[in-house]
Formats: C-alpha cells, sequence, structure tokens
C-alpha cells in the first residue's frame, strides 16, 4: 500500500473508533436520563475528554495529510469530509455529555417517570442512536443509500420533537409547580433534535466524499 | 475564441499507433496543461501542434489541426512561418551559444528584420514578459551559459516570445529545475496567459493543478478526460483519471 493510502487508511480508522466512542456516549447519556443513573452519567462525563482528544488528534491528522500530500480528488473530499464530520461529532459528544451532566449538576431534580413516558423520550434517544450508527455504516461501507436513510430518520426525530413539546406544554399548565423540572426535561429534548440536525450533516459530508455532490441547503433527496 | 481545434487526431511511429482520434479544443489566452505516463502521447500531441514530428522518419498522421481557424497541415503552409506563430520551450534549458541579447534577437534577424532599434526594443520586451529583465539588463553582452539553469528557461521562454508567437508550447519546461526556479517558471506562466495561450506538459501533477485553466488526461493514446482543471483535481469523471492523479495508476 503507497504512503498516501496507509495515512488515509489510519485516518479512517480514527475516525471509525471516535464514531464508535460517541454512539456509546449518546446510548449512556440517553440510559442515564432514563434510569436517572448518575453513576452512567459520570461515566459518559469522564469519557468526554476522550472524545475531544480524538477530534484534534483528527484534526491534526487532516492538516498533516493536506500538507504532506497534497491528496486531489476522491482522496481530498475524503479528508475534507473527515474534518467535518469530526466537528459534528465532537458537537454530538458535547450535547451527550451536556445531558449526561443534567443528572451531575442536579442531584437532587427529580423526573416525572410518566412524563419521560408520555413524551417519548426512549424512541427520541433511540431514533438519534440509529441515526448515528446509519452514518457510521454508511462511511464504512461507503455507501450513500444507507447516509440517505438518515435524512428521513431526522425527520422522524423533528416530530417526536414537536409532539413532546406539546405535552410538555400541557404538563406544564397542569403542574405549575414542576415546570422547572419540566423544562430541563425541554432542554434534553432540544438538544436530542440538535444532534439530530448534526447526524444529517454528517450525512450530507458522506455524499460529498462518495459523490462529489453538495446537499446542504438544498432539499434532500 | 478558439486558438486550437484538433480534429480526429491518430498518429503513427511506423507501425504504432500512438495517438488514436484525438479531438480537442484550446480557447485564447488559457493555459492548458497536457498529463498522463510516460507513453501516453502526450508529448507526441504537443509536437503536433508544431509540426515537430515532421522531421521523424516513419511517421505519419490523419486528422486536421486549426491554429486559430488556419489547418496547420495543408499542403501550402510553410512550417518557419507556423512556427513564429506556435513557440515551443523544451524541458532541458537550450540557449544558443551566444550572448544573451543575441539569443533574444537571432529569432528576429533570421526572420529578416534588420532594424537595430526595434530588435532592441522587443529584446527588452521579452526579457521583461519573462520575467528575467532585471536579472539581465546589465550583462545582455556576457553568454548565455553564465546564466543560471532557471535563469537560461527563461531566457529561452523570452527567446520564443520575442516573435510574438500566439501559442507556447512547453515541454516539461521546469522539470530539470529548482524549486525557486520552478516557481518563477510557474508564476511566469500564470502571467503570461494575459498575452499568449499556453500548452504544457508535465509530470507534476501539482504543477498541472497550480497553472493551467484546463487540463487534458491521455492513456496509451488516446484523450481519456479533458475538462476544468478544478473539476478534474476535484472530481473526475473517468476512473481511470481518477487513479492516475490519486497515485493509485498501475
Amino acid at each position: 500500500m503507497r504512503h498516501l493510502e496507509q495515512e488515509l487508511t489510519a485516518l479512517r480508522q480514527d475516525v471509525i473508533d471516535m464514531w464508535r466512542l460517541v454512539i456509546s456516549q449518546v446510548g449512556k447519556s440517553g440510559e442515564a436520563i432514563l434510569s436517572f443513573d448518575k453513576d452512567l452519567a459520570m461515566q459518559v462525563s469522564m469519557r468526554e475528554k476522550k472524545v475531544d482528544a480524538y477530534e484534534l488528534k483528527i484534526d491534526n491528522f487532516c492538516e498533516n495529510i493536506i500538507a504532506l500530500h497534497q491528496p486531489v480528488a476522491i482522496d481530498l473530499r475524503f479528508v475534507l469530509a473527515v474534518l467535518k464530520i469530526n466537528a459534528n461529532l465532537e458537537r454530538i459528544g458535547d450535547f451527550a455529555n451536556s445531558i449526561a451532566r443534567l443528572l451531575i449538576t442536579h442531584p437532587s431534580i427529580s423526573l416525572d417517570a410518566d412524563l419521560i413516558t408520555q413524551a417519548n423520550l426512549r424512541e427520541m434517544v433511540e431514533e438519534v442512536k440509529k441515526m448515528l450508527v446509519h452514518g457510521l455504516e454508511a462511511f464504512e461501507n461507503e455507501k450513500t443509500s444507507i447516509a440517505a436513510s438518515i435524512f428521513s430518520e431526522d425527520s422522524v426525530v423533528d416530530e417526536l420533537n414537536d409532539r413532546a413539546a406539546h405535552v410538555f406544554a400541557k404538563y406544564i399548565e397542569a403542574n405549575p409547580d414542576r415546570a422547572y423540572e419540566c423544562l430541563h426535561l425541554i432542554s434534553v429534548f432540544r438538544k436530542l433534535e440538535r444532534l439530530g440536525d448534526h447526524c444529517s450533516n454528517i450525512a450530507e459530508e458522506i455524499f460529498f466524499y462518495l459523490d462529489a455532490k453538495i446537499l446542504k441547503h438544498s432539499p434532500k433527496i | 475564441m478558439l486558438t486550437v481545434e484538433a480534429k480526429n487526431v491518430d498518429f503513427y511511429y511506423s507501425d504504432f499507433h500512438a495517438l488514436k482520434n484525438i479531438s480537442l479544443e484550446v480557447e485564447k489566452n488559457k493555459v492548458v496543461a497536457f498529463i498522463g505516463p510516460s507513453g501516453c502521447g502526450k508529448s507526441t500531441f504537443l509536437r503536433i501542434l508544431n509540426r515537430m514530428n515532421d522531421l521523424i522518419d516513419g511517421t505519419r498522421m490523419t486528422g486536421s489541426v486549426l491554429i486559430e481557424g488556419e489547418d496547420i497541415y495543408a499542403p501550402n503552409v510553410r512550417v518557419d512561418e507556423l512556427r513564429k506563430k506556435v513557440g515551443m520551450v523544451f524541458q532541458k534549458p537550450n540557449p544558443f551559444p551566444k550572448t544573451i541579447f543575441e539569443n533574444i534577437a537571432y529569432g528576429l534577424r533570421v526572420n529578416g528584420i534588420k532594424d537595430n532599434s526595434f530588435i532592441e526594443q522587443r529584446v527588452e520586451e521579452s526579457l521583461k514578459s519573462a520575467a528575467l529583465w532585471d536579472e539581465v539588463k546589465d550583462k545582455l553582452k556576457k553568454s548565455a551559459f553564465a546564466l543560471s539553469g532557471g535563469q537560461q528557461q527563461r531566457l529561452c521562454i523570452a527567446r520564443a516570445l520575442a516573435i510574438s508567437p500566439k501559442v507556447v508550447l512547453m515541454d516539461e519546461p521546469a522539470s530539470a529545475l529548482d524549486p525557486i526556479s520552478t516557481a518563477k517558471i510557474e508564476e511566469l506562466i500564470y502571467e503570461l496567459k494575459k498575452d499568449y495561450t499556453i500548452i504544457i506538459v508535465t509530470h507534476n501533477m501539482q504543477q498541472a493543478s497550480r497553472v493551467s485553466d484546463k487540463t487534458a488526461y491521455f492513456y496509451l493514446g488516446e484523450l481519456i478526460e479533458y475538462d476544468d482543471t478544478t473539476k478534474i483535481f476535484t472530481n473526475p469523471q473517468k476512473e481511470s483519471t481518477q487513479n492516475y492523479i490519486t497515485g493509485r495508476f498501475g
């Protein structure tokens, strides 16, 4: 294998490793909230530094490849896409951490389990995790057909978020004394919704890398 | 406006079919780079554009090449007249064993120009165009061989420009030069396209991407892909082009 290919293969592996870590972070932070598990939340928080370290390593790797190898065509698109996927994964890691930190910074908060069920938090977490997993599958197997499914999954996440907003509004009306806890849950949903947007951004980058198509700011296929 | 129009060009070295049905157009004041592995036909095609291959025994060409609308292979075309229109710069600097001044003046003199003040003016203009004037203006009477390799190559470019060609062909013009001289030649190509149409053969793909507006990729005597340089180096349409420019070739 020639030198550049070795570098690109190593870069790809770092991205895959970071991706798997981020999927695990999102899954654990969701599970922590769903089961009020502070230990699990602490674990997510501790591993956030690892996500950040991957981000710096991958950025540096891309910079070196561009400076030393001057990649072109699909190799260049791969490195450019990785730079952006890296930034999106790091933001997703941040959201996972900030969801988990709710349990750490507010240890006495009591979230209404019925409200969590009614708002479909578990479905929301699962849907976002599915988007992340599909992104990784599309990247690893170089398949835009898998990346395309992420756009429709993002619509499902948006829909779940909208429906949850109505549930929360009704809940606050009926239980004004619990508005504070409810606001925290709303922020969890908002973070998960943003996380879905980052997964969509990643899917766009996979299309750019594999098909040289620019899907940003345009209707998705 | 088209400066070069090649239509269905086939070329043979005896039985060897070196170029296969090449059609390619070059617009005025553009830089076009020919790339491809050794033996792909890019230099052969470059030499077709000023009939350099006519000198090689056993060669045969079919198809047509128009320079500014004129068929350069028409029977009435004089090759010396053609070469006033189409200048050439080679891989290795090849100045004449004469002074710097006479290297530039030579082409004008053999074309019958005797007016010394005009010749002096053209020498200065050509050396300025080749970004060499400031370095040699005080030593015009010195031998061209006293110049560095990079300066000699710019002298050869100045010599090609002196007779005011329309097209300048460059066959690996910087491959024998150090990085600083190479950068100067590349800057020069960028400057010269204001006044000339330039076609460059290069093995250095970064050079092709830096200097050219369009790139033609040749392989086994065929023109595989010809498109804007930005397109060729970001999203080539043919797998063969991609394999070559990314180094996966072969």
